[in-house]
């Protein structure tokens, strides 16, 4: 029998690809423009029209900002921060999202759900008594402070993908792994980790990202030793365009590169679980 | 393998114990160490901190032996951070200098030492309507150090371009925003009304200048300000409600407003930074009754349990020398608090120095009160109401009229 | 099974979830509860009161925020999951510079919202790129001021948090496109069903947990927006967000930023909790 071809399908058979097209310049343009502003001639972009495809180039301000020094502080206060919170993140929240993946479905439910309320908060809100409690700690622009502060952002949304992960991971093997009699530890670890590992690194990625990206909390926690966002933001208030795009721009080449490497990763099946959860 | 887990486990919680402890540790050998260091927070731009690391730090240093760390703090931020601190029970900074419109909160929240023994340090030759701003319920909390203005930045290119003078005075005003708006469809000055701490300096000056009394707000001063205001309104740039003390700067960079008042340190980014030189500056125009603009700068204060107090004190003395003093106009192009420093200024910022000093010369502090926030929140109000929403002006600066007074008979009560 | 022995079995996973446990409790539940307090306790007296609500309610501002809160993050929510759902449904094919296209998605991401502000100001402000390149178009003879409020600053403001949210949205559509099996179309093949059909009768359905999870982590985070508006539209658009915080920096009231907030907490409870009820919770297979 042959089937019809229809005009949905159609449509949406040559539709896509410049649909594709534009959703992929769309989400690119504010980078370009950051990029571009850094390497433009000032008195292209200084008038009332600034130009959109720049024909003369600069190195200037990129030269400024590496000579002058001031970025190599705040981009390996970044980078330490969210390498380590990254890492963190995994061992804390990893072990807690199994436990939760085999609890039954309505508490399940309800614990997931009740690590999202901690984020219903506006940060506003709570930014300064925990800031006030990590100060009382002895945390301030410390690294430790820092990673403590991301944690509290980041665990909940690590703990969700992770239950997801986990639970796409059948019973079986980790019963089967029981019944030879290995110890409930060691099917853990050499066993399951290894299945949920993909999954681990979509976790990963997120909190990495989110780390690199954050201000808020840096912005309490630190009083000479700014992390990378922060930086950038002084020159946005202080600086000029010109220097505030350059640092925009290198705070986004990182990210660029952790994502193309990364993205195989992405393989959404292991956020899939997630969802279903 | 359970028990290397288990042990592994074990040794990861001890060592971040022992982490955490470390990082709390130490203070008593810390605390002789911290004598040696002064820590002092200023918002300054980059090259204005060159001027302060290469000229001003150093000669301070030798003489004490301290070594200064300087810290880069917003106005706003630093209320944030000190009230953190000083909840936690650990100030750490030693020495403040502090926009003087944002000083009411740390008095408020006690973040700041009385500082009302050291009255005689300041110097006699200080220009006097410097002092109150930093007085509180008769205790002086800060020390002057910088008086600053806004002046008036325009577009000299636009202009000439349509042969317009430099408005004076508000009819004239109210002509050249005419102008641009018919000439290029799009209103070109601007009025700041973004409804925050820079809208309220904008309206001090306006209401002052037509004779009113802000913390007043319905007397005839007052509605003939707004009611300017809103004769002018509809010849405003759209930007008006954007524009705060920072993004002025863009605006005239890029040429799409010609006229605004802003910060002097306005002119050091656009021409040192961006090299425009089509726009300059002068003092301002006057209303009705006379020229006013808020007499803004800065102050020394020292944080409540400040480590190193005897040092911060020898600091803000320092500061605020007649050598020091000097060196702030030659190098920075800053005004100085003292009638008798004398510098000359780099020959670029000549022209905007001078309209500085001309713009200093009307200016007025604005007056400290308990209940600041909540004159703040009324004349923020009623721009919003009269301009934004088009409401009755007697009416609704009566309304906010009461809400001042309330505000005030609550906070005499205490 | 009693206590000791609950514990005794369980011992390896009490320790493996306690860390998370401890940490949420104290670093989040427990600011958050004292903040909550704070917003009912009389700024001078520290009585306990409802007076600090009673005068935020009162301002036409908190009104306006409200409204605005609301509107933005329906506005943005609608965006997002259909820009989302027609992207996510893109890359579920396979074409050539399918992996390019995914990384390009993911670029907003990392980019922290404040710079990516900025870069919107450049867009939508007077002079920006998008009213330029209206006019080149022809399509507007002056300046669209984006920013002067109603309908098309909340739009403004929306569209730029489209840019940095949709990527999420995507991953999260993706992951659940990919799990709906093979065969499920094969048999709507053989039905003879449109492409329009098997969307809306296969697809949709099947997806709907995904569109759940995504709607809520989306709406939490759209409620509490923040740094964008402050930067595109300023204070004459307030949002729930910016009056708090307005509240506490510029009029030093800790205690009538606490009611916003906790207002705020409420609004998004609520719609999480109207919204699983309406739509169903878990996933019907």
């Amino acid at each position: 029998m042959m089937r019809k071809i229809d005009i949905s399908e159609k449509i949406s058979n040559t539709a896509y690809i410049p649909i594709a097209i534009i959703a992929a310049i769309l989400m690119v343009i504010p980078v370009y423009i950051l990029f571009m502003t850094s390497f433009a001639v000032p008195s292209d972009i200084l008038k009332p029209h600034p130009d959109f495809f720049i024909t003369r180039f600069t190195l200037d301000h990129w030269k400024n900002v590496f000579t002058s020094g001031n970025i190599w502080p705040p981009f390996k206060k970044s980078f330490v921060v969210a390498t380590m919170t990254t890492i963190i993140a995994i061992i804390i929240a990893a072990p807690a999202a199994y436990v939760i993946a085999r609890m039954p479905s309505k508490i399940k439910y309800a614990v997931v759900l009740s690590l999202f309320f901690t984020r219903m908060f506006p940060d506003v809100g709570i930014a300064l008594p925990i800031a006030v409690q990590f100060i009382k700690l002895n945390l301030m622009d410390t690294y430790l402070g820092l990673v403590m502060a991301h944690l509290i952002v980041n665990l909940p949304f690590a703990a969700w993908i992770l239950v997801g992960t986990f639970e796409t991971i059948p019973k079986d093997l980790e019963e089967a792994a029981l019944v030879d009699g290995t110890s409930k530890l060691t099917a853990l670890m050499r066993i399951i980790m290894p299945i949920a590992l993909p999954g681990i690194a979509v976790t990963a990625i997120f909190v990495w990202l989110n780390s690199w990206n954050e201000f808020t909390y840096a912005l309490y926690l630190t009083i000479s030793d700014r992390t990378l966002p922060l930086q950038t933001y002084y020159y946005v208030q202080r600086g000029g365009i010109f220097d505030s795009a350059t640092y925009a721009a290198v705070l986004t080449i990182p990210v660029m590169l952790v994502t193309f490497f990364l993205q195989k990763y992405m393989k959404s099946g292991y956020l899939a679980g997630a969802v279903k959860g | 393998m359970k028990k290397f887990y288990t042990k592994l486990i074990a040794v990861l919680i001890i060592i971040s114990l022992l982490g955490t402890v470390i990082a709390g540790c130490g203070s008593k050998t810390q605390s002789e160490a911290r004598k040696k260091v002064l820590k002092v927070s200023m918002g300054l731009g980059e090259a204005e901190w060159k001027v302060m690391k290469e000229d001003i730090f150093p000669p301070f240093e030798q003489k004490y032996g301290v070594k200064i760390e300087p810290l880069q703090i917003e106005a706003g931020d630093l209320i944030k951070k000190l009230d953190a601190m000083h909840k936690a029970n650990a100030m750490d900074i030693d020495i403040i200098t502090q926009d003087n419109m944002q000083l009411a909160p740390l008095v408020a929240k006690g973040l700041v030492e009385d500082l009302s023994q050291y009255r005689d340090m300041i110097p006699k030759e200080v220009i006097p309507s410097l002092v109150p701003v930093g007085e509180f319920d008769g205790k002086l909390y800060f020390m002057p150090y910088r008086p600053n203005v806004e002046i008036a930045f325009y577009n000299e290119d636009k202009f000439n371009e349509y042969g317009l003078k430099l408005p004076t005075n508000w009819d004239e005003l109210l002509q050249v925003a005419k102008t641009f708006k018919e000439k290029e469809g799009i209103g070109r000055v601007i009025i700041k009304e973004n409804l925050g701490p820079d809208s309220t300096v904008q309206m001090f000056d306006l209401i002052r200048s037509a004779g009113g009394d802000p913390t007043v707000l319905n007397d005839e001063g007052s509605i003939k300000a707004f009611t300017f205001l809103k004769e002018l309104q509809p010849y405003l740039s759209p930007d008006s409600k954007k524009a705060d003390w920072n993004t002025p700067v863009e605006y005239l960079a890029k040429d799409s407003v010609y006229l605004v008042e802003n910060w002097p340190y306005t002119a050091n980014v656009l021409v040192e930074q961006y090299g425009k030189k089509n726009i300059l500056a002068y003092h301002g125009w006057a209303g009705p009754v006379k020229e006013s603009h808020v007499l803004g700068g800065e102050v020394i204060g020292i944080p409540t349990g400040a480590p190193n107090k005897e040092m911060a004190i020898k600091f803000m003395e320092y500061l605020m020398s007649k050598e020091v003093q000097e060196k702030l106009v030659t190098k920075l192009g800053w005004p100085s608090m003292r009638s008798d420093a004398y510098g000359k200024v780099a020959e670029w910022q000549k022209p905007y120095f001078e309209a500085i000093n001309e713009a200093l010369k009307h200016a007025e502090p604005r007056p400290n009160l308990v209940y600041w926030a909540d004159v703040d929140k009324a004349i923020n109000g009623a721009l919003r109401e009269i301009i934004f929403e088009g409401k009755d002006i007697k009416t609704t600066l009566d309304k906010y009229h009461n809400m001042i007074e309330e505000a005030k008979k609550a906070a005499e009560s205490k | 099974m009693s206590y000791v022995n609950f514990v005794k079995k369980y011992k390896l996973e009490i320790a493996m979830i306690l860390p998370l446990l401890l940490y949420i409790l104290g670093f989040t539940v427990y600011p958050i509860i004292q903040t909550i307090t704070l917003s009912f306790q009389d700024q001078y007296t520290k009585a306990f009161t409802l007076a600090n609500y009673k005068e935020i309610i009162g301002k036409t501002e908190f009104k306006q925020a409200f409204f605005n809160t609301i509107a933005l993050t329906f506005i943005s929510l609608t965006l997002e999951m259909t820009a989302g759902l027609v992207i996510a449904l893109i890359l579920k094919r396979n074409f050539r510079g399918k992996g390019l296209l995914r990384s390009l998605m993911l670029v907003p991401m990392g980019v922290p919202t404040l710079v990516s502000g900025v870069a919107m100001t450049y867009i939508f402000g007077l002079n920006g790129y998008f009213n330029a390149f209206l006019q080149k178009l022809r399509i507007i003879e002056l300046p669209v001021d984006w920013a002067s409020g109603g309908f098309k600053t909340l739009l403004m403001v929306s569209i730029a948090d489209m840019w940095k949210v949709t990527p999420l949205v995507i991953l999260l559509l993706l992951a659940g496109l990919e799990s709906i099996p093979d065969e499920v179309y094969e048999a709507s093949n053989i039905d003879g069903a449109t492409v329009w059909q098997t969307f809306k009768y296969v697809t949709l359905p099947l997806l709907k947990p995904s569109i759940t999870m995504a709607l809520i982590l989306r709406a939490i985070d759209a409620f509490r927006i923040f740094e964008l508006v402050l930067v595109l539209a300023g204070r004459a658009t307030p949002v729930i967000s910016t009056f708090a915080y307005d509240e506490y920096n510029n009029y030093a009231n800790a205690y009538t930023s606490a009611a916003a907030s906790t207002i705020l907490l409420l609004i998004i409870a609520v719609f999480i909790v109207s919204y699983l009820k309406i739509a169903g919770t878990k996933e019907e297979r």
